[in-house]
């Protein structure tokens, strides 16, 4: 990008008149570049707009960094944070997820891991504040376990998640809007991965790939491995309806890169879509893994939710009031947490509607002008 | 005359009202506050009259539908008093009716015809299940109400038996229509309540439907309330007018006074803002402004501030409604004024420059922007072989069809639906890609070196061919500001603006087409613009990579008739600044003629597929050659009233199958002067250009010395039921 220069010497600058000469049409009287100083108003805001062409002008100073960055902030930091801060599902689900953050950061080293005859067995809840969760039949400390075992449950979580939307988004918004052949093939993958049942698939994959298995990330994407290919189908049904629309083939008019379509034509219309099904897959990365540990599949390395469970469900917790808390702290770690992406799900919807976005934005004024108008009582109207 | 009864239960107040309204109003809850969306009307209905009533979009006209019936959505509340007069029955309140009677009510003695056929039918019953249903349930008898169907049927000119069979999705939009109408009208009621029922339809199918009207009103002694956005429409069917404005009445009277004198300045204003085919250009202006926010009217008389003869009265005072002759009511302060001024006052308030251009000089040796040559385009799927079992089924959407356009030249395609003029357009801007033919770009063939892809590969030539779309709701992105929806085009094509200059050169280009504050609009998400505004963003963003050719496809027909002028004349201003060529495509004859003739271009007008006339518009309009072209030109309303509107000039009203092309003269099967050499030959264009203008018209009426002046006609009887209408 060019500096910024002195923002005086506008008119005679050869940028301003001669680059967007050969665009806009010959004119008779074409005396600009020397003349454009007196005939050109100054706007207020230091624009020009000469007399003759709104199509000729261009700013008399140069953008900085600064004004980039500023605008960048508005629009995904400022205005989402505006709106999220009014609603209390945004706020509750950023309390959860950020408590469970904090525990797998700093939570892990402030509580020291726990080893088998750590203390008593069976320790109930808040007998002593050197178990406040009382411990296992081994004697290990219940909340040891629940907070060593978040770190890895969040990663499994976030790569199991993140790989589900972005290979199922890219299938889906890929084949739907090219079509033809490359929608063929596309399709066809996704439709192997529809069909082959996905929990063999996972069980004989963690016995192939035993060595991998133990890093979050990687088992992550291998709970995720056939959850992908539905939300590609229901994706690229979307993009089909989308792309006959005609701001589309305006863009395609405009030769804008298909990228650029894709990727800011396409996908906001999706967002809220994806991010549901983002919160949606992470939970079910959860719930299989758990599923997974507790049917034994997945090796007992670590501490994990899982894990006790099994373990706790082992030593008999189902019948033993002795024990319940035992499978009580891991149960209530999932549905918390569960239920925390529900409602950042649920609030993120917002942010990505115009209209509730239009609300938001800082206008600058007081005296807004009344936004949807119109529409909003067309709605109402069922018109 | 204003009503003077407001008790529901006192005597009827004149022997021929069937409907009365007393002080409604509908009010909707808003989180920004009340909103009005009818405003203390009071109307009358006589008894089988057909009452027109016109009103832009958001000025309550569906809500006054709605009032009538006590059909207001929630949340919406309606106040006031809507009196029923039963012909030999005492007076009913509608506003007090329990559920059950008003079910009854609803389709026994008041029924109601919607916009949206396509969605008004069940798509998995057949049309006869939903005719049982409506039967049954108001406990009639099935086998005796069938009989009234198939009459009615009949009587708008359907097969009964096929369409009973048929399901939804087999009829073509214009057959829906009047099968609904059919619907309506089974159990008899006495009024009829048709709101917009033809604005989803071809001109030559909503005419139909207009003449239709009137022999099934005599027929069945029907009243009917007829609510449009299209005045010209319902001038001539309407016995009487009633023009709403901002959720109130401004004016109401017999037809003809409206029409031929109407007293309220807003009823001045609409007749000059619609183009139509017989006032000169120059009457024809835009109406400044836009109508009022319903949560927002404007104090006094809801129109003052849009009014050029307002005054201190006007702000203060809401009119109530005076006397400007029999029957015929104004709620104006100045109506008697308004008559002699209104129009000396419009005149000097329009800004533009309304000088007309005159036709250019296309010399033969002008080397065309856009050149079709013998442009042929399928659509549809061949079968091919293993894994598709479907039939191979191809429509033939455009055939044929060559057309050079020049530069700052305008060509506006006229025809019906379905008639293929979208597609022509858009393969004229390299959207579509043709099955046979060339297009070429300044001698260039614009598909050269694409391959299969459906890009252009000349990046250059896809910057001249530009499109605005017809519908302004979708043809911007919902999610961008106006800001990115206008920054995109420019970091595409003028990589070497940084934001500040974009921004102000997007700043430049709206102030310039009228919508002001810039700074204030370019932050706006598209819903929260007007029709208006969106269509002008549409237009500024293919303007700003400067293209040669710009499809405008209906680009207007969107917009409310107060609307169409003024981007029309945009549109033209525009080109005189860009030396822009446009090949605009409408429906509308009366719009095409407006563009066309201001700027000196042609009309082409198509029918399934092909070219089958095209001339100067003066030409096109006032001498059409092609039958179809004087049957396009009966059905584009008038505001004339004088004219008959009974004498369909087609034999039928539905357009044959697309998949089984006519032979010969694919006219041949609606034309009424058609021969037995229409059915085997087929017309080329032929020259008919004479001092007055340009005009190649394929019709073999068009030479003198032609067999077919020695041919037999094909049919001489009116028109019947749909034999070449075939959807299967």
């Amino acid at each position: 990008m060019k500096p910024s220069e002195d923002p005086s010497d506008d008119a005679t600058d050869p940028r301003a008149g001669a680059s967007i000469d050969e665009f806009v049409p010959d004119r008779p009287d074409d005396a600009t570049d020397g003349a454009a100083d007196s005939a050109t108003a100054v706007r207020s805001d230091g624009g020009t707009v000469d007399a003759d062409s709104p199509f000729e002008t261009t700013a008399s100073v140069a953008e900085t960094r600064t004004d980039r960055v500023d605008r960048f902030f508005e629009e995904y930091i400022r205005t989402p944070w505006s709106i999220l801060r009014t609603d209390w599902r945004a706020l509750a689900a950023f309390a959860i997820l950020g408590t469970y953050i904090l525990i797998a950061t700093v939570g892990v080293y402030l509580i020291e891991p726990t080893e088998s005859a750590h203390g008593p067995q069976l320790l109930g809840v808040f007998e002593t504040w050197e178990f406040p969760l009382g411990t296992t039949s081994s004697g290990k400390d219940v909340l040891a376990l629940a907070v060593h075992s978040t770190p890895s449950i969040l990663v499994m979580m976030a790569s199991g998640a993140v790989f589900t939307v972005v290979i199922g988004s890219f299938f889906g918004v890929v084949a739907g809007y090219k079509g033809g052949m490359v929608d063929t093939v596309l399709s066809t993958i996704t439709d192997v991965f529809i069909n082959i049942p996905g929990l063999p698939l996972v069980i004989v994959l963690a016995m192939l790939l035993e060595e991998w298995i133990n890093n979050p990330v990687a088992l992550g994407v291998l709970l995720a491995v056939a959850a992908w290919a539905g939300l590609a189908r229901s994706i690229r049904s979307q993009v089909l309806t989308i792309r006959s629309e005609s701001f589309i083939e305006a863009a395609r008019a405009m030769d804008l890169p298909t990228r650029w379509i894709l990727l800011r034509e396409i996908i906001p219309h999706l967002l809220p879509y994806i991010v549901v099904n983002m919160m949606n897959a992470a939970r079910r990365v959860i719930f299989a893994a758990v599923a997974l540990y507790f049917l034994g599949v997945l090796p007992f390395s670590d501490a994990n939710w899982g894990v006790m469970l099994n373990n706790a469900y082992n030593a008999g917790a189902l019948y033993r009031t002795s024990a319940i808390h035992w499978l009580l702290v891991p149960m209530i770690a999932i549905t918390g947490i569960a239920i925390g992406l529900i409602l950042l799900a649920q609030s993120l919807d917002q942010v990505f509607n115009p209209r509730i976005r239009a609300r938001h934005q800082d206008l600058g004024d007081d005296d807004q002008i009344e936004p949807d108008s119109e529409t909003d009582t067309k709605d109402m109207m069922n018109v | 005359m204003t009503i003077s009864q407001s008790a529901a239960q006192a005597d009827r107040p004149n022997g021929d009202v069937i409907m009365e309204l007393d002080d409604t109003s509908v009010e909707f809850g808003m989180s920004r506050g009340r909103s009005r969306v009818l405003n203390g009307v009071d109307f009358e209905v006589s008894r089988d009259e057909i009452v027109g009533v016109i009103g832009e979009s958001g000025s309550g006209k569906s809500m006054f539908a709605s009032a009538m019936l006590d059909a207001v959505p929630e949340p919406g509340v309606t106040t006031g008093d809507v009196t029923y007069y039963p012909e030999d029955d005492d007076p009913v309140s509608v506003t007090d009716l329990s559920k059950e009677e008003l079910r009854r009510f609803r389709w026994e003695e008041v029924s109601m015809v919607f916009q949206g056929a396509m969605s008004s039918f069940n798509p998995v019953l057949k049309i006869r299940t939903h005719f049982v249903e409506t039967l049954s349930a108001h406990d009639y008898n099935v086998e005796r109400g069938l009989e009234r169907v198939r009459e009615l049927l009949e009587d708008l000119y359907l097969e009964p038996e096929r369409m009973l069979e048929s399901y939804p999705h087999e009829l073509s939009g214009g057959m829906k229509q009047r099968v609904l109408i059919a619907l309506s009208l089974v159990l008899d009621p006495e009024m009829l309540v048709m709101d917009e029922p033809t604005a989803a339809l071809d001109l030559l199918m909503q005419r139909s439907i207009i003449s239709l009207l009137h022999d099934i009103q005599d027929k069945h002694d029907l009243t009917i309330v007829f609510i449009t956005h299209d005045l010209p429409l319902v001038a001539n069917l309407a016995d009487r007018l009633a023009v709403l404005y901002a959720f109130e009445f401004a004016e109401v009277g017999p037809a003809d006074d409206i029409l031929e004198d109407p007293a309220h300045p807003y009823t001045r204003a609409l007749l000059n803002a619609t183009p139509n085919l017989s006032a000169p250009l120059e009457e024809m202006r835009p109406i400044e402004g836009e109508s009022p926010d319903p949560v927002n009217i404007p104090e006094g008389c809801s129109y003052h501030p849009r009014c050029p003869i307002a005054d201190e009265m006007c702000r203060s005072h809401d009119p109530d409604a005076y006397d400007a002759g029999a029957d015929h009511d104004v709620h104006c302060h100045h109506w008697e004024d308004s008559i002699e001024n209104i129009d000396n006052a419009l005149a000097s308030s329009g800004s533009m420059d309304r000088s007309r251009r005159t036709a250019a000089d296309r010399s033969a040796d002008e080397e065309p922007v856009v050149s079709l040559d013998d442009i042929e385009v399928e659509f549809g799927s061949e079968n091919d072989g293993l894994l598709d079992f479907g039939d191979s089924e191809i429509v033939t959407a455009v055939d044929g069809i060559s057309l050079d356009i020049y530069q700052n030249d305008v060509v506006v395609l006229v025809g019906e639906s379905g008639c293929g003029k979208t597609t022509l357009g858009k393969t004229a801007v390299g959207l579509q890609q043709p099955t046979d033919g060339t297009i070429e770009y300044k001698g260039r063939d614009i598909w050269e070196g694409s391959g299969n892809s459906s890009t252009l590969a000349d990046k250059e030539i896809r910057r001249a061919l530009q499109i605005v779309h017809q519908d302004p709701g979708s043809s911007l992105n919902s999610h961008h500001r106006v800001r990115t929806i206008l920054e995109t085009p420019l970091k595409r094509w003028h990589s070497d603006l940084d934001g500040n200059d974009r921004r102000e050169r997007i700043l430049g280009m709206l102030e310039y087409v009228g919508i002001s504050p810039p700074e204030d609009y370019i932050d706006r998400y598209p819903h929260q613009l007007s029709g208006g505004e969106k269509q002008r963003v549409a237009l500024i963003r293919a303007m700003l990579i400067n293209p040669d050719l710009i499809l405008a496809d209906e680009a207007v027909s969107a917009l409310d008739v107060s609307l169409r002028v003024s981007t029309m004349d945009l549109m033209i201003e525009l080109q005189d600044v860009f030396n822009t060529s446009y090949l605009a495509i409408s429906h509308d004859l009366s719009n095409a003629r407006y563009f066309a003739e201001k700027t000196g271009g042609r009309i082409g007008v198509m029918y399934l597929g092909e070219l089958v006339e095209i001339g100067s518009p003066e030409q096109i309009i006032h001498d059409p050659k092609h039958p179809y072209t004087q049957a396009l030109r009966w059905a584009t309303p008038e505001l004339d009233r004088d004219e008959d509107i009974d004498d369909n000039p087609m034999r039928t009203i539905d357009v044959p199958d697309q998949t089984n092309m006519p032979s010969g003269c694919r006219y041949h099967t609606r034309c009424p002067k058609a021969r037995e050499v229409c059915r085997t030959q087929k017309p080329e264009l032929i020259d008919r250009s004479d001092e007055d203008g340009v005009q190649h018209t394929a019709c073999f009426r068009a030479l003198e010395d032609h067999e077919y002046w020695d041919s037999e006609p094909i049919a001489e009887e009116p028109p019947a039921a749909e034999e070449t209408g075939s959807a299967d």
